[in-house]
């Protein structure tokens, strides 16, 4: 298995800086700012760059469709550059009147006059060292923690680079600011970010808008592969080979799936939570999926490529019921074509019932149903505690008459994915609107012949794990580095080799490791207490472990 | 409004003779209280009381989000005892009059003039009659009281536990030391102190100020010269005592400049700060219409601002300021207006207003006279017939004043303010032309009762 991380097709989204800027720009604002700015603070510029971070995956948490929990050491020294425009009082005078009651004040007449100034200040050359804590769940969208301040140096240039005083200064404050703003709102960025592209719904307001464009990402993974698509082996994929790569029968195929497909994965399997449906004969499954309320009317289309993908996989024909609460209020399970009619018919409605049933929203027990008899629909249901938005107390009701009808399902959902293998997805009820939905892919496919993006982009595997470990330990053994490092480290390479009689010793390395490391770290606060406040660059002991 | 223990200080100023005028500080105040007059937020209720005529009370009590108040005591060793501290009685524009006349210089270089020239002449500005018939009534105090005294003031806010205190001692005639302090726990070192030193030799003044924040040190200066300050020996008379002999030179405008300065120096922070300034202002035997013009510059920061304040009637004062930075090419422009008016406040609920004192026909066939005349003559003969009438009846003229002001970023402030039985009330609003969707982004409710 392979992660691919892509970092350019983030700026092929061109409303994605747009956004970002909006984000940016609320968070600097919404601070009470020092009297010196007398202005809001615009980003006026921003731009990630093209070269990369450098990933390095230190521990894997927590790893499912749609859910992945794990701890990285990032390290970039990219082009990315932000540019902000603002308006700073020049007076000292006048800066320190404001803060200063007025009972006391010395009253000047003209001295403590206003003259603002307007200022550009650009950062660039960022330098970042961190150790990230990713936390990714579909249903409540991507956290990330930084264990320690992640900025190590960068440059400030600014309107006045001319005079030393205030260069210093604004350098000084900027990199002030800059942790604080890593540390307290960057992680609020990408959540809210996250949120808008997994699951609008839980944002109160554009989730229409957001939706729209949303969805044609999420039909085929294979129509917008990743820049840098790599097979099972790592290497580049042509992309002019790619529309020869079809969905059925080879599994190198999954490597292909970039982060930003993550959506279009996240749908395929609600059932058990792993990559690849189990074949399990002649069963049934009823996923409620969390994408119910994103896409209101429209699931079936959206739901329609994981179906077809992991029935042409296994080669077992097996049925699943996707249902939304607009169907299944209206109780419609005619053949799937009319269903898809009906759906563009009822769309007015089932979107008034979505946005109703989300006003009793509580936490939902996601029913899977494997079974052979009908009548066994509540008893062999298993739970997952996954919490998804769309359990809404409408859709739970309606479940059991969705089950009575299920005779009808299997055959009419077979010839689905003989209608997908031509790779015909199908996007919405009109098949005029078809290019409309495809022209996003096709801009990106010619973006794709990009050669330099193509170069750039480092996609940082688990294959290509050896050599930055390698450089890992080695920076590990300048520092000091606890006892236990080294071998947690080899062992830990030749892991997923080894069977499984290797995982009772890695449960007592790593409770042997957990205990050192909590010692450790309870020394270190009771001798020297400081240390916790004004930690600069060296990552916390935790860390350098492994 | 004023608020009542600033007229006690101001009442105390007067009553030591002190000038507070004559400081660079106050160079353009007059425009400044026209234009920036503070509007109140939300409700505010005064009760003050000057018990004894060496000690003044006043508790506060407001809401704006929350419910706050305050208490302030005031002390001064000069009996404060023909001051009007009663609500019904205290002279409404001592409180809420922005026009300020220039004083006479040097009160202190002729102990012989009474000090409580000065009061009514800032306590009632508006006639130059006055304060002739109230002086007789009035007792001097002795030149030995005045040298040692002083005046101690504290005020507590409630529930932000902020304390502000006041000593004001006056050393010699010519020198004052004032110290200010604030005790707030959000302040850095729990609080600022703020000493002043105050040098008045009339013809010039200079204050020098140390604070504890940032160690800021300043020192201001004002130097006064034309009027009354060069012809040496013949100050021209006061107020009523106008002759026919001098009214002849009177007639070209007769006013006083001043010029002076200002430098700060923050020890600790290293900044600082200057300014450079000039103003004209008529003084009160000018018989035209009182204005004052002044001109701040300051050549660090490239600002110059241009004030021009005038009353244009008696019942009518009008102001004007431009701003503009030679640097950043800002520029700003304010006006304010301050208009009275005899009408009672709320008249359908109090009655109605009381026929004006002046008998209508003699003004009607005055007027016809009067309007191929000139300026000069209309003045004398209407100060002719007012001459009987005189202070009580000018005390009740004005029952209320309406402020207004109007800045280039279209933002309207009004002010109504008057009396109402025995309080005195405030109402404003502040309006923001460029919000008509909501257009009132402030409004307040100010009541005051003393007694």
């Amino acid at each position: 298995m392979a992660f691919n991380f892509n970092w350019s097709p983030l700026t092929a989204d061109e409303r994605f800086y747009e956004r970002a800027r909006d984000l940016l720009t609320t968070a600097l604002n919404k601070s009470p700012k020092p009297p010196i700015i007398v202005d809001d603070i615009l980003v006026t510029e921003f731009n990630l760059g093209s070269v990369p971070p450098d990933l390095e995956i230190l521990e894997i948490g927590d790893l499912a469709e749609d859910r992945f929990r794990g701890i990285f050491k990032m390290c970039y020294s990219g082009d990315a550059f932000l540019t902000l425009k603002t308006r700073v009082q020049a007076n000292p005078l006048n800066t320190y009147l404001s803060a200063k009651p007025s009972f006391t004040s010395p009253q000047p007449l003209a001295a403590a006059s206003s003259l603002t100034i307007p200022l550009q200040i650009t950062l660039s050359e960022i330098k970042l060292s961190a150790f990230i804590i990713l936390v990714f769940s579909k249903q409540k969208g991507l956290t990330i923690v930084f264990r320690n301040d992640p900025l190590e140096s960068l440059k400030v240039s600014s309107t006045f680079d001319s005079i030393q005083f205030v260069r210093d200064y604004l350098q000084r404050t900027i990199e002030g600011k800059l942790r604080d703003l890593f540390m307290d709102e960057l992680p609020a960025i990408i959540h809210r970010l996250s949120l808008q592209l997994w699951c609008p719904d839980q944002l109160p307001k554009e989730g229409d808008e957001l939706k729209d464009d949303s969805e044609p990402a999420a039909v085929n993974p294979l129509a917008t592969p990743p820049l840098d698509a790599v097979d099972a082996k790592g290497h580049l994929v042509d992309p002019t080979e790619m529309p020869s790569l079809s969905l059925d029968g080879n599994p190198e195929i999954q490597s292909l799936f970039s982060q930003r497909n993550l959506k279009g994965f996240a749908g395929l399997s609600k059932i058990t939570s792993s990559l690849f449906a189990p074949s399990l004969k002649d069963s049934l499954f009823r996923a409620w999926a969390g994408q119910s309320d994103r896409v209101d009317g429209n699931s079936p289309p959206l739901s329609t490529p994981s179906l077809q993908r992991s029935a042409s996989y296994n080669g077992t024909p097996h049925t699943y019921t996707f249902s939304d609460s607009g169907t299944q209020d209206n109780g419609h399970f005619p053949s799937r074509p009319s269903l898809v009619s009906l759906n563009s018919a009822t769309t007015g409605l089932s979107l008034g019932s979505g946005r109703h049933s989300k006003t009793g929203r509580k936490k939902k027990t996601r029913v899977l149903n494997l079974r052979k008899k009908k009548d066994s629909a509540s008893t062999s249901a298993t739970t997952s505690t996954a919490t998804s938005e769309a359990g809404d107390t409408a859709s739970e009701t309606v479940s059991t008459p969705g089950a009575m009808s299920e005779p009808i399902i299997p055959h009419l959902i077979v010839e689905e994915p003989e209608e997908e293998l031509t790779n015909k997805v199908r996007f919405s009820t009109s098949p005029r609107e078809q290019p409309a939905a495809r022209s996003p892919v096709s801009e990106e496919a010619i973006k794709r012949e990009d050669p330099p993006a193509v170069k750039r982009d480092v996609p940082i595997t688990l294959q290509e794990q050896q050599p930055q470990s390698a450089r890992a330990t080695e920076k590990a053994k300048a520092e000091p580095t606890p006892l236990s490092a080294d071998p947690s480290r080899q062992w830990k390479r030749s892991g997923p080799q080894s069977d499984t009689s290797s995982v009772i010793l890695e449960q007592a390395l790593i409770m042997k490791m957990a205990g050192e490391i909590a010692r450790r770290v309870y020394d270190e606060k009771a001798r020297n207490p400081s240390f916790w406040e004004d930690r600069e660059d060296s990552p916390p002991p935790a860390y350098e472990a492994s | 409004m004023r608020e009542f223990m600033h007229y006690i200080t101001n009442a105390f100023y007067g009553a030591t003779g002190w000038n507070d005028d004559n400081t660079y500080k106050e160079l353009n105040t007059t425009a400044r209280e026209l234009i920036d007059f503070p509007l109140p937020r939300g409700l505010r209720l005064t009760l003050s009381s000057l018990a004894t005529p060496h000690f003044a009370t006043s508790y506060q009590l407001g809401s704006v989000d929350i419910v706050d108040g305050s208490i302030s005591y005031l002390y001064t060793s000069v009996p404060l005892k023909n001051i009007a501290a009663k609500s019904e009685t205290i002279p409404l524009p001592a409180l809420l009059q922005s026009f300020r006349r220039l004083h006479d210089l040097g009160s202190r270089a002729q102990p012989c003039r009474l000090p409580t020239d000065t009061v009514q002449a800032s306590v009632i500005p508006l006639t130059p009659t006055t304060h002739e018939s109230q002086t007789a009534a009035l007792p001097t105090p002795t030149e030995t009281s005045k040298v040692g005294s002083s005046l101690l003031y504290g005020r507590l806010y409630l529930p932000q536990s902020l304390l502000e205190g006041l000593i004001i001692k006056r050393v010699s005639p010519a020198l004052q030391v004032q110290l200010s302090a604030v005790s707030d726990q959000s302040l850095r070192n729990g609080g600022t102190m703020l000493g002043l030193v105050q040098y008045d030799k009339g013809k010039y003044g200079i204050e020098g100020l140390a604070s504890t924040d940032g160690g800021l040190l300043g020192v201001r200066g004002l130097y006064n010269f034309g009027g009354d300050t060069s012809s040496s020996a013949i100050a021209p008379p006061l107020g009523g005592a106008t002759s026919d002999t001098t009214g002849g030179e009177r007639e070209r405008i007769y006013g006083r400049f001043s010029a002076g300065g200002e430098l700060y120096y923050g020890t600790l922070n290293k900044s600082g700060g200057m300014s450079l300034g000039g103003r004209f202002s008529t003084l009160p035997a000018h018989k035209g219409s009182p204005l004052t013009a002044a001109l701040t510059i300051n050549p660090l920061m490239g600002n110059i601002s241009a004030t021009y304040a005038v009353l244009a009637k008696d019942y009518c004062s009008l102001a004007t300021r431009m701003e503009f930075n030679v640097y950043s090419y800002e520029s700003e422009w304010s006006v304010g207006m301050e208009l009275w008016s005899n009408r009672r406040p709320a008249g359908f609920l109090l009655g109605a207003a009381p026929p004006p004192p002046r008998p209508r026909e003699r003004s009607f066939e005055e007027k016809l006279a009067w309007i191929p005349v000139g300026g000069s003559d209309t003045d004398k003969v209407t100060r002719d017939f007012a001459q009987p009438g005189l202070s009580e009846a000018k005390e009740d003229k004005y029952l209320g004043v309406l402020k207004a002001r109007l800045d280039q970023r279209l933002r309207i402030g009004l002010l109504w303010e008057g009396r109402a039985k025995s309080l005195i009330f405030s109402l404003g609003t502040g309006i923001d032309l460029h919000k008509l969707g909501e257009p009132f982004r402030s409004l307040g409710l100010e009541v005051q009762y003393s007694s």
